[in-house]
């Protein structure tokens, strides 16, 4: 119980020294803002760490952070291989072409408000079919290999993308559109110059959800069938052959690079709505 | 009202869109069928049908389009097979029996619903302590995104032994899962809508002297609800997918994951397509529900006249 | 809030430190954990716990399905489950990773494991296996295969001199769907779920792996070591195994009425009594033969088997104390 009763102290230290930094003076230099989170981070880890060795939770049921990374260490091809055939392949690919079809039906719902009508309702049932119902209908269709996994995807992405877009194309008011026509511009560059620019908030906010869908959307459908390699795959397996040091490694890989993606996104929006009031500090 | 007849036009188009995509989808399993049965089909043999276009078979064999839409266990099933599957397993059958889907249905929403209050308590809870608390703000936000990008769909398995392990049995673990799916949107929607008062609200709770607690209650909180119940939707339908995932590994014993499951280790399309649809329904019914309270609470505090 | 967090870390240690207090070995309840749902491949157990063999010895049985992501020696490791049904391959590399499972009897004695080809992909011997896609069970049920291929010496790693591998999911869809030219397939389950999707026999060509010479054994029961030292256990399981064997020796003889009492305990509703019963018959020749206790010679093939992994064997070296004839020897006389 010792490391245990360590494990709750080392706790409420880290927290104290976390409530001092967020309340003190250099709380907005960069170097605070990243370490605080990292300080958290480090300190669930620590607990962990100490949890599992004080209570001698067996590895079957949950292996230490230590074990968890000293596996990671000597597992780097495996663990590349499983990213590209899962993350780049898979979810990549099914989130090009779910947010691009979404995008291609938002015009279209957009230009006739009959279709929009019809297609939202629909599409929120469709949305709603459970990802573990689809995925072996899609990898009974579309084979064992990244294609189904993308089609997984695509279904995922699909809807929240399509609910977005069509949301931000309703944002301008009247009386800009208005304005844009005493202008002479026409659909498409009213559209281009105006209406996308004003919907980018939400485009964005639909392409921040995608990103950590279509991760997960990826890893689940390769329980349904995969070939033997990939990041869900390796999970399942290992699970079966009680290598949970493994099972957490690909988990780990899965937690970097989804946040990554999910990172690079929020990037990218900040560059295009730096005008919007949300992204003011 | 003036929607009806648009989603009408469209699930109609769905249907026979449908209808035309099961030819070519069962026309390979249609073929080798009839085949066995003695007809003569177009090329012989299924090997050397296997690597053929199925547009290509399916014009050159129209005498076996009938069975395309008739086949115990296709690839795709027809809308009426699935419909008539749903019929069934719901209102013919006796609710208590093991072969119903309003049974399995019950089993499932009950693991939805408690881990949806649970998720949603814990979420507004979150959200409270990351607007009061600038530390809380700042180390669990970034956690709390990273924690949705684990995928918790697929180690629900693992998880339910786990906890199973430690001696949680029955409804808690699938509703631990289906909450940690939906806590997130909830944290989301609260810091968003606890932080929507602007600054000049604020400060004329100031003047009037109100201390934090009487802003909190009598500002933040009510400027909140709408961006609350938006959560909530995407929450309750992220909570049933919690759920379906959590009953997969309990040895599918009982729900509409163990029903999915089970259809797909047989081969029983039909089952698959009407567990997928019973709980499609179920999911739009949940968000309808919560829509209408989002109306009624809406209409009463004066957002919405 | 922070005394929130901290109250919830302190609540989750407990709950963790939890195996170590649920475990309690002096009443009279055990907990079966079995490989896969609930099917008449596990229907000794069931006619044993329906027709009150259990309860004659005093057990109080309660049997808890498995599923396609369900560990059983994971569930035993974590407290979850007194003995569990798996196959020796995947218990002895969860016994090499240092979880010390013992077989304490073996109901089947032979392996019901096979290949099932399409007759028409012109292979007629494991040697045409090469260029061509097979679908394999992971999960622990690897093994098998992976030790016979690499005792063939035909790697599995697809391109042309080797075998490209689909994790099989489990049903028979991508032989149907001819996405694979074999799959894996059980005598008593998946092959009858091909001949269900209209095949005939004439168009098959299965490869049994106790043809092969490759056999392992499946669908043993095991402990984990450390509970056999304690007398009550072992008093208990002894109970265990005489009461299940005779329900498998009851299932034997009366396949109809065991498959029936299987699809009572069926909560999902969606298993047949067709499939079933045949189930039962195909499972009742591979328990035929059996005691219940193991046979020393089969143990060593398996054995072997494993050892002959080529570059990457199932084990790396002899098991020490995997299995014991103490609970058989003192049940079955």
């Amino acid at each position: 119980m010792g490391l245990v009763i360590a494990a709750i102290v080392l706790w409420a230290l880290l927290w104290v020294l976390n409530v001092r930094l967020a309340n003190g003076p250099a709380a907005h230099r960069p170097a605070v803002r990243l370490g605080i989170p990292v300080i958290f981070g480090l300190t669930l880890l620590i607990m962990w760490e100490l949890i599992v060795h004080g209570l001698d939770v067996p590895q079957v049921i949950l292996p230490a952070p230590s074990s968890i990374a000293a596996r990671i260490a000597t597992s780097l091809p495996i663990l590349w291989q499983d990213f590209i055939q899962t993350f780049v392949k898979g979810a990549l690919s099914g989130y090009v072409i779910g947010c691009a079809a979404a995008f291609a039906v938002a015009i279209i719902a957009d230009r006739s408000d009959f279709l929009r009508r019809g297609l939202l309702p629909v599409g929120s049932f469709i949305a709603a079919l459970p990802i573990v119902g689809t995925a072996p209908i899609l990898v009974m269709w579309y084979g064992f290999d990244w294609q189904s996994k993308a089609a997984v995807v695509v279904v995922m992405v699909f809807f929240p993308m399509l609910v977005n877009i069509t949301a931000g194309l309703q944002e301008t008011t009247q009386m800009q559109r208005d304005q844009m026509k005493t202008w002479a511009a026409g659909y498409w560059s009213g559209l281009w110059k105006m209406r996308l620019p004003a919907a980018m908030p939400f485009i964005f906010n639909g392409l921040k959800i995608s990103s950590t869908l279509a991760l997960i959307g990826a890893i689940v459908a390769e329980f349904f069938g995969s070939p033997i390699v990939g990041m869900g795959f390796r999970i399942s397996t290992s699970v079966g052959q009680l290598a949970l040091d493994m099972v957490w490694a690909e988990i780990v890989v899965a937690a970097i690079s989804g946040s990554l993606f999910y990172g690079i996104v929020a990037l990218i929006e900040r560059q295009v709505t730096f005008w919007h009031p949300s992204q003011r500090h | 009202m003036r929607s009806i007849f648009p989603v009408l036009t469209v699930v109609a188009a769905i249907l026979a869109f449908w209808y035309v995509a099961c030819v070519p989808m069962n026309i390979h399993a249609a073929l080798t069928n009839a085949e066995r049965g003695g007809a003569v089909v177009t090329p012989e043999g299924a090997a050397a049908r296997r690597d053929m276009g199925a547009m290509g078979l399916a014009l050159s064999n129209t005498a076996q389009w009938g069975d395309t839409w008739a086949q115990a266990k296709p690839r795709l099933p027809a809308p009426h097979q699935v419909a008539v599957e749903l019929w069934e397993t719901t209102v013919q059958k006796k609710i208590t029996s093991k072969r119903s889907l309003v049974f399995h249905g019950w089993i499932t929403l009950s693991a939805t619903l408690l881990g949806f209050a649970i998720g949603s308590v814990a979420g507004i809870l979150l959200a409270v302590g990351i607007v009061h608390s600038r530390a809380m703000d700042m180390s669990v936000m970034p956690w709390a995104i990273a924690s949705q990008t684990i995928p918790i769909l697929a180690i629900a398995p693992m998880i339910i032994v786990v906890l199973n392990s430690i001696g949680m049995q029955g409804l808690l673990p699938k509703a631990i899962i289906s909450a940690y799916l939906s806590f997130f949107p909830v944290v989301v929607g609260m810091v968003k809508g606890l932080r929507s008062p602007d600054q000049m609200q604020i400060d004329q709770m100031r003047t009037w002297n109100a201390s934090r607690g009487q802003t909190f209650w009598r500002l933040r909180l009510p400027s909140s609800v709408p961006f609350l119940f938006a959560s909530l939707k995407i929450g309750i339908a992220a909570s049933l997918v919690g759920a379906i995932v959590g009953e997969l590994p309990t040895g599918a014993i009982r729900g509409l994951g163990a029903r999915l499951l089970t259809g797909s280790y047989y081969g029983q399309t039909i089952q698959i397509w009407s567990a997928l649809f019973a709980t499609a329904i179920l999911a739009a019914a949940l968000v309808a529900i919560v829509s209408m309270l989002e109306r009624g609470t809406l209409l009463r505090m004066g957002f919405r006249r | 809030m922070k005394h929130i967090l901290t109250g919830a870390a302190t609540a989750l240690a407990l709950a963790l430190g939890g195996p170590a207090l649920a475990e309690s070995h002096g009443d009279n309840s055990v907990t079966l954990q079995l490989k896969w749902v609930t099917q008449a491949q596990f229907g000794g157990y069931y006619v044993a716990q329906d027709k009150g063999f259990y309860e004659e010895e005093g057990l109080d049985v309660e049997i808890l399905p498995g599923g396609p992501d369900i560990a059983p020696a994971q569930v035993l490791a974590g407290g979850g489950a007194d003995v569990i049904v798996d196959w020796l391959p995947s218990a002895l590399s969860a016994r090499e990773k240092g979880l010390p499972l013992v077989n304490i009897a073996q109901p089947f004695k032979t392996s019901g494991l096979m290949l099932t080809c399409w007759k028409d992909s012109g292979i007629t011997g494991p040697e045409d296996f090469r260029g061509r896609t097979i679908g394999v069970w992971f999960f622990g049920n690897e093994y098998p295969f992976l030790s016979w291929m690499s005792q063939a010496e035909i790697p599995t790693d697809g391109g042309d001199d080797g075998i490209t591998v689909l994790k099989q999911g489990f049903n028979v869809d991508p032989l149907i769907q001819r996405q694979a030219e074999c799959i894996s397939t059980m005598t008593y389950n998946e092959f009858g779920q091909v001949l269900d999707a209209g095949v005939t026999e004439e168009e098959l060509l299965t490869f049994k792996y106790e043809d092969q010479g490759v056999a392992t054994q499946e669908d043993g029961l095991y402990v984990l070591e450390e509970n056999l030292e304690d007398e009550a256990f072992r008093a208990k399981m002894v109970k265990f195994v005489r009461a299940s064997m005779k329900g498998w020796k009851y299932a034997e003889e009366n396949p109809e009425e065991a498959a029936e009492i299987v699809l009572d305990n069926d909560e999902t509703g969606a298993q047949t009594e067709h499939h079933q019963i045949r189930m039962m018959k195909e499972v009742a020749k591979l328990t035929a033969g059996s005691t219940g206790a193991l046979d020393e010679a089969d143990y060593q093939r398996t054995v072997d088997t494993l050892l002959a992994g080529g570059s990457d064997p199932v084990i790396t070296k002899v098991p020490e104390g995997a299995w014991t004839s103490v609970i058989t020897d003192e049940a079955l006389n």
